[in-house]
C-alpha cells in the first residue's frame, strides 16, 4: 500500500525525464498532474482502509535491505503521519497544475516535482531511521534545482543558502540518529521509542539538541531560518507552494516522531526552554513580517512565526496539544499554500510584488478582482478567522498548551493578532485604493489594465480555498485521523495535563514562568 | 418530525384537538430548526455571489438584492414563529457537537428565551429596513450586489451571536461581525480615508477580540465547557486566586469594549462612519448592541472579579462623558450621532458593571430602534444633498417633512422624554442607582444633558435656518428611502406600547419621583442650552483662542488617534523595525559573513600556489612537524 506512494511518483518522474521523444510543455505537465493525481486517489485510498481506532502504525511493510548496516525497509503509517500525506499529495498536484505550461526545459522540471513529492511521502511513512534520513536528503536536491534553475535573479545564492543549511541540519539529524543506536544499543535502525529507555539523561539532552536544531532549519525557527525568506522570494511560484505547504512539514514532523516521541525524558526536561524558543519565534517572525516590503517575503516571515505554534504545542505535549500540531501543519499548509498561490498570480500579472507600488488591484474590470478575493479570504484564514482551518487549529494548539505553559501560550496568541496586522496592511496596500503600479504620486497615470486571469489559472487557488473553509467549518474531517494516535501515546507531560487548574493557578500566582 | 406532526393529525380525536396538536408541533419544529435563521442570512449572502464576483452581467445586481430582502423576510417570519412558541412553552436549549477531543468539547449551542427572541427579531426588522433602505440608497453603485451579500453575513452573524449559548460559538460569531464590518466599512475601498477606517476597525477590534480569545482560552482549560450555563454552574463552585480571576474578567471585558467601542478602543466606530449609510444604521443600533449583549452574558462570568467590574463602570463612565462631550464638536452629521452611541454604550457598562443587567438591556432595546431611525433621516440627507457637513446644511425642515418628523421622533425617543423609548431605560436605571451610585446617576442625567444638547444643536444646523446652496433644491426622498424610514418613525411612536404587550414597562406604583423630575429637568436643560447657544456656520470655529482650544480637543476626540500612534502603533512599528534590522544585519550578516571568511580563506590561499616543489616541501614539513609536537605535547 504504502509503498505505491513512494513509486508512483518515482517512476512517473523516471518515465518522464527518459521517455524518448520531444515532450511539449503541457503534455508534460499533463502527465505529471496524472501522476499527482493518481498518488492523491491511492492516498484517499489508504485514508478509506485507515483504521482511526488503531494508535499504532497502520500498513506496516518491512523488509532488510542492507542488513549490516541495520536498515531497513520499513514503511508504516499512523494518525500523525496520514494527514500529511494527504497534503502532501494534494499540494504536489496543486503546485503541478499551478507550474505554466510553457515553461523551460518542461521535462527535468516537471520529473523533479515529483521526486520531491515520492521523497517527502517515503520521508512521512519511514519507520526507520536511516530510510527517514535518505527520503530527507532526497528531496534536497531537486529542490536546489528546482530553486537554481527556475528561480529569480538571485537565485543561485538563495538556492546555494538552502543547500548548506539543509545539508546542515541532515548532518545533525543524522549525527543524532546514529547516537541514539549507539548509545541505546540497538541493532537495528528501526523506529522504536523504547530505544532510548536506557541512555542517561545527558547523552540524551545533547542528542535532542542536535534533532532540535536540525528540524529547527528545516523548520525553520529563530536564529535558523534566514534562508527560508531568500529560498521562497527566489523560488517560482509552485515551488513555494511545496516548499511552504511540505517541506516544512518535515522538520515539524521530525520534531514531533523523533524529539518528543523518540526522545521523551530529555524532551521533558527541555520543553519550558522549548515553549519559549516558540514565543521568541512566533513574535520575531510576525514582527518581521510587518516591515517587509516584498509580499513573498511576508507571507514567508508570517509561516515562520506559525510554525512557532507547532514547537509550543509540540513542547506543551498534552494529547489535544499533540493532536493541534498536526492540525496547525495541515491548517498552515494549505493556507500558506494559497496565499503563495496568490502572490504568484499577482506577480505574474503586475510583475511585481513590491507593495509599496502596488495599488488597488481588487479594481472590479482592470483589476485582479477574483484574486483580491481569495486573498482576503487566504489572510483571514492566516489570522484565525472563524470559519476557516485556520481558527480551529490555533484553537486546539492554544488549548492544548495553555494548561502547561499559560504564559507562554498567551504570548504566543499575540502572535495571531500581528497576523492581523500584518497580512491587513497587505490587504489594505495592495488591493484597496486606486489601481495602480506605481509609487503614489500626484500624477495623473493613464488607466491600468491588467491582463485577465483565466480560470485555469483560478482553479488551483478556488480548490484550496474550498479545503480551507469545508475544514474550517468540519473540523472533525481533519482531526479524526490523529485522534487515536494523538491521545493514546505515552505523553511525558501528561501527569501535568491532569492537574489542570493548578498549574494555570500557580502560574498567575508566580509572577512569570518564562525561562 | 414529520413522524411526530402524523401522529399529532391521527391521535387528535376532533378538529379542535387536533389543530391545537399540530400547533404544537409546527412550535417544537419551528424551535428546533432555529439554528436556520442565522443561516437564512448566509444563504443569500452565498446566492448573491454569482452577482457580486460580476459572473452574472445580464440582470443588473438586483436579483442579489431581492434574494437578501426574501431571505431576511423568511428569517423575520422564522423567529416570529419561534418568539410565538417560546412565548407558550418557555425558553429552550439546542446543542450540537461540533469538535470533540480528548477532554476538549465544542459544542454549538442555541439558547432561545423570550429576550432572545425578541432581540433577534429587532435585528431581522431592522435589518430588513435597513436592506429596503440601502436598495435606494446605493441604487447607482455598480456594486449593489456585493453591498447586499455582506449584509446577509452581518445579519447571518448578528443573529447568531444573540442565539448562541456557548462562548465558542459567540467568539466566532463576534469575529465574523469584526471581519463584515471590516469588509463593509471598506466597500467603497477605492478611497484613502475608507481604506484607514477600514483598517483602524478592525485592528481595534482584533485587539479586543485577541485578548477576549486568550480569556475564551483559558476558561476552557479551567472550566472544561465553554456553554454559558455550565460556565454559570462553574462560577459558583469555583474558587480562582484573585489575580486569575482579575485577568480572566479583564480579558473577558476586552471583547466586547472594542465591539461597543468604549474607550480606549472607539476611535473605529468614528472612522466607520465613512462607510455606506445604510450599513451605519446597522452598526450604530443593533451591531453594538450584540456586543453589549455578549457582556451581558459573560456577566455571570466577570462577576468573580470585582476589579473587572468596576472596570466596566469605570470605563463606560469615561466613554459616556467623553463621547457625549466630543459629540458637542462635531461638524460631520453621522459623527455627531455616532459619539452619542458610544455614549449610551458606556451607560449600558455602568448597567453591567453595576450588575443591572435588566437596565442594561432596556437602553439596549430602545437606542437601537431610535438610532437607527436617526441614521435613516441622516441617510436621507446625505443622499439628498450629498453632504454630510452640518456647516453647509440648513433650511431643511420644510422642504424634507418626512425625513424631518423622522429625525424630530428619534431625537426625541432619545432623550430620556416621557413616554418615548429611551426615557424608560433612564428611568430603570436612574431608580436603581438612586441610593447605591449617586455619581452614576450623575453620570446619566448629564449625558442626557448633552445628548439633548448636541441633538437640539444638530437640528438648528441642518432643519432650521436658511437655506444654504446645497439645500436649496432638496426635495423628499424616494419610496425606498422613505418607506422605512417611516415605518421606523411609527414604530419608534409606538414602543411605549409594544413594551406594555411584553410586560416590560414597570408599574407606576414605584416611581421614584425626585428621580424622574431630575431626568425631565436634564432634558429640558439640554434642549434650553441647545435651542439658546449662538451657532454661526461661518465661524463654526470659535475666534476666542480658550474656546477654540476646547473645541479643537473635543473634534479631534481628545486626540486619540495621536495617543494611538504615538503608543501602540509606534511600539509595534519599531519593534519591527528592529526585528527587520537585526533579522538582516545579524542573524543573515552572521551567517553571511562566515560563507564570506571561507570563500575569501579560499581565495586568498589560492596564491599560496607557485607551482615550485620545493614551497610545497615546505609547508608539509612545517605541517608534519607541528603535527607531531601536538600529538606528543604530553611526553615532553
Amino acid at each position: 500500500m504504502l509503498s505505491a506512494l513512494i513509486i508512483i511518483p518515482l517512476l512517473g518522474a523516471l518515465l518522464l525525464g527518459l521517455w524518448p521523444g520531444g515532450w511539449q510543455g503541457g503534455r508534460a505537465r499533463q502527465f505529471a498532474a496524472i501522476v499527482q493525481g493518481v498518488s492523491l486517489v491511492w492516498v484517499v485510498i489508504v485514508g478509506c482502509q485507515f483504521d482511526i481506532h488503531v494508535p499504532g502504525m497502520q500498513f506496516v511493510e518491512s523488509f532488510a535491505w542492507v542488513e549490516p548496516l541495520g536498515l531497513d525497509y520499513q514503511l508504516g503509517v499512523d494518525g500523525l503521519a496520514l494527514p500529511l500525506l494527504f497534503i502532501n499529495s494534494l499540494l504536489g498536484l496543486i503546485s503541478v497544475w499551478a507550474s505554466p505550461a510553457r515553461i523551460l526545459r518542461p521535462r527535468l522540471y516537471f520529473a523533479l516535482m515529483l521526486v520531491i513529492s515520492g521523497a517527502v511521502a517515503g520521508a512521512f511513512v519511514a519507520q526507520n531511521l536511516l530510510l527517514f534520513f535518505i527520503f530527507y536528503e532526497l528531496e534536497l536536491i531537486p529542490l536546489y534545482l528546482l530553486i537554481a534553475i527556475w528561480g529569480g535573479t538571485r537565485r543561485a545564492y538563495a538556492a546555494t543558502k538552502f543547500l548548506i543549511y539543509t545539508a546542515v541540519s541532515g548532518i545533525l539529524i543524522l549525527g543524532s540518529f546514529l547516537g541514539v543506536v549507539w548509545l541505546g544499543g540497538g541493532s537495528s535502525f528501526n523506529y522504536d521509542p523504547t530505544l532510548t529507555a536506557s541512555i542517561d539523561l545527558l547523552p540524551q539532552l545533547i542528542l535532542l539538541g542536535a534533532l532540535l536544531v536540525g528540524f529547527g532549519i528545516k523548520i525553520p525557527l529563530f536564529p535558523f531560518h534566514t534562508w527560508l525568506p531568500d529560498a521562497h522570494v527566489e523560488a517560482s511560484t509552485p515551488v513555494s507552494v511545496l516548499l511552504a505547504g511540505v517541506l516544512l512539514k518535515l522538520g515539524t514532523y521530525g520534531l514531533v516522531r523523533f524529539g518528543l516521541q523518540l526522545l521523551p525524558d530529555a524532551w521533558e526536561v527541555l520543553s519550558p526552554w522549548l515553549a519559549g524558543w516558540a514565543v521568541v519565534s512566533v513574535l520575531y517572525g510576525s514582527l518581521a513580517a510587518i516591515a517587509q516590503t516584498d509580499m513573498k517575503k511576508m507571507v514567508a516571515y508570517s509561516s515562520i512565526g506559525h510554525m512557532g505554534y507547532i514547537l509550543l504545542a509540540a513542547a506543551a505535549a498534552t494529547p489535544l496539544s499533540v493532536l493541534g500540531t498536526v492540525m496547525q501543519m495541515v491548517s498552515h499548509g494549505l493556507i500558506s499554500g494559497l496565499l503563495f498561490l496568490l502572490v504568484g498570480l499577482v506577480y505574474s500579472k503586475t510583475g511585481t510584488r513590491d507593495m509599496t507600488v502596488l495599488r488597488g488591484l481588487l479594481n472590479p474590470e482592470r483589476g485582479l478582482p477574483v484574486v483580491g478575493t481569495l486573498m482576503i479570504l487566504g489572510v483571514m484564514a492566516s489570522g484565525g478567522i472563524p470559519g476557516m482551518v485556520g481558527f480551529v487549529s490555533e484553537l486546539v494548539v492554544f488549548r492544548g498548551s495553555i494548561v502547561v505553559f499559560p504564559v507562554q501560550t498567551l504570548l504566543s496568541m499575540i502572535g495571531t493578532a500581528l497576523t492581523a496586522v500584518y497580512f491587513l496592511l497587505l490587504v489594505n496596500r495592495v488591493f484597496f485604493g486606486r489601481l495602480a503600479i506605481t509609487l503614489p504620486t500626484d500624477v495623473i497615470q493613464p488607466d491600468l489594465i491588467l491582463p485577465p486571469v483565466s480560470w485555469a489559472e483560478r482553479w488551483p487557488s478556488i480548490v484550496l480555498a474550498v479545503v480551507i473553509v469545508a475544514l474550517g467549518i468540519q473540523p472533525s474531517w481533519l482531526s479524526r485521523w490523529s485522534e487515536t494516535a494523538s491521545l493514546t501515546w505515552r505523553s511525558p507531560t501528561v501527569t501535568v495535563a491532569q492537574a489542570v487548574p493548578d498549574s494555570l493557578c500557580e502560574a498567575f500566582a508566580t509572577p512569570t514562568c518564562l525561562p | 418530525m414529520v413522524i411526530l406532526l402524523s401522529q399529532a393529525v391521527a391521535t387528535g380525536n376532533c378538529w379542535p384537538d387536533r389543530y391545537t396538536q399540530i400547533v404544537v408541533v409546527m412550535a417544537q419544529l419551528w424551535i428546533e430548526t432555529c439554528w436556520l435563521i442565522p443561516v437564512y442570512g448566509l444563504v443569500g449572502a452565498i446566492a448573491s455571489l454569482p452577482w457580486s464576483m460580476g459572473w452574472i452581467r445580464l440582470t443588473g445586481p438586483r436579483p442579489a438584492v431581492y434574494i437578501n430582502i426574501l431571505m431576511t423576510l423568511v428569517a423575520l417570519a422564522h423567529g416570529g414563529l419561534i418568539f410565538q412558541g417560546i412565548w407558550n412553552q418557555g425558553g429552550q436549549e439546542i446543542a450540537f457537537t461540533w469538535f470533540e477531543a480528548a477532554d476538549f468539547k465544542l459544542n454549538l449551542a442555541f439558547e432561545l428565551s423570550v429576550i432572545n427572541l425578541g432581540a433577534v427579531e429587532l435585528i431581522a426588522g431592522l435589518s430588513l429596513l435597513a436592506q429596503v433602505f440601502a436598495l435606494g440608497y446605493l441604487e447607482k453603485d455598480w456594486s449593489l450586489a456585493r453591498f447586499f451579500s455582506m449584509m446577509g453575513f452581518f445579519e447571518a452573524a448578528m443573529s447568531g451571536v444573540i442565539m448562541s449559548s456557548s462562548l465558542l460559538l459567540t467568539y466566532s460569531l463576534l469575529e465574523m461581525l469584526t471581519l463584515s464590518t471590516y469588509l463593509l466599512v471598506g466597500f467603497w475601498y477605492a478611497q484613502p480615508l475608507v481604506v484607514t477606517a477600514a483598517r483602524d476597525a478592525f485592528l481595534t477590534k482584533r485587539i479586543g477580540d485577541t485578548l477576549l480569545l486568550m480569556g475564551v482560552v483559558a476558561l476552557s482549560a479551567l472550566a472544561g465547557s465553554l456553554n454559558f450555563n455550565d460556565l454559570y454552574e462553574w462560577v459558583k463552585t469555583e474558587d480562582l486566586s484573585p489575580l486569575l480571576a482579575t485577568l480572566l474578567g479583564l480579558a473577558l471585558i476586552a471583547g466586547p469594549i472594542g465591539k461597543c467601542a468604549q474607550f480606549p478602543l472607539h476611535l473605529w466606530l468614528d472612522e466607520a462612519m465613512e462607510g455606506p449609510n445604510p450599513a451605519s444604521i446597522l452598526r450604530n443600533s443593533v451591531v453594538v448592541t450584540c456586543g453589549a449583549y455578549v457582556l451581558i452574558r459573560l456577566q455571570p462570568i466577570v462577576v468573580l472579579s470585582p476589579v473587572a467590574l468596576a472596570t466596566l463602570a469605570v470605563v463606560g463612565s469615561i466613554t459616556a462623558l467623553g463621547a457625549s462631550l466630543v459629540a458637542l464638536a462635531q461638524i460631520d452629521l453621522k459623527r455627531t450621532l455616532s459619539y452619542s452611541t458610544s455614549a449610551y454604550l458606556g451607560l449600558v457598562f455602568i448597567a453591567v458593571g453595576t450588575e443591572w443587567p435588566g437596565v442594561a438591556l432596556m437602553i439596549l432595546l430602545t437606542h437601537a430602534i431610535t438610532k437607527a431611525l436617526l441614521f435613516m433621516s441622516v441617510g436621507s440627507i446625505i443622499l439628498t444633498t450629498n453632504c454630510q457637513d452640518v456647516t453647509e446644511l440648513g433650511g431643511l425642515g420644510p422642504k424634507m417633512p418626512a425625513t424631518t418628523l423622522a429625525y424630530s421622533v428619534g431625537a426625541l425617543g432619545m432623550v430620556g422624554l416621557f413616554p418615548l423609548g429611551c426615557f424608560w431605560g433612564y428611568r430603570l436605571g436612574i431608580d436603581f442607582l438612586w441610593v447605591d451610585h449617586p455619581e452614576l446617576v450623575a453620570i446619566f442625567l448629564i449625558v442626557n444633558l448633552l445628548t439633548a444638547l448636541n441633538l437640539t444643536r444638530v437640528f438648528r444646523l441642518v432643519f432650521l435656518g436658511e437655506a444654504q446652496p446645497k439645500t436649496r433644491r432638496a426635495p423628499e426622498v424616494a419610496w425606498p428611502l422613505a418607506l422605512p424610514m417611516v415605518t421606523l418613525t411609527v414604530f419608534t411612536l409606538l414602543v411605549p406600547l409594544v413594551m406594555q404587550k411584553l410586560y416590560l414597562l414597570p408599574p407606576w406604583t414605584y416611581v421614584n419621583k425626585s428621580a424622574l423630575v431630575c431626568l425631565i429637568l436634564s432634558g429640558v436643560i439640554g434642549v434650553g442650552i441647545g435651542a439658546t447657544i449662538p451657532l454661526s456656520k461661518a465661524l463654526i470655529r470659535s475666534m476666542s483662542r480658550p474656546v477654540r482650544l476646547l473645541q479643537d480637543l473635543l473634534a479631534y476626540d481628545f486626540y486619540t488617534e495621536r495617543l494611538y500612534r504615538v503608543t501602540v502603533v509606534r511600539l509595534v512599528r519599531a519593534l519591527a523595525i528592529a526585528s527587520d534590522w537585526f533579522d538582516r544585519y545579524v542573524v543573515d550578516g552572521l551567517v553571511n559573513s562566515v560563507g564570506f571568511a571561507s570563500l575569501l580563506g579560499g581565495e586568498s590561499l589560492k596564491y599560496s600556489i607557485s607551482g615550485q616543489s620545493q614551497g610545497y616541501l615546505f609547508t608539509i614539513v612545517v605541517g608534519v612537524s607541528l603535527l607531531g609536537l601536538l600529538m606528543t605535547w604530553t611526553m615532553w
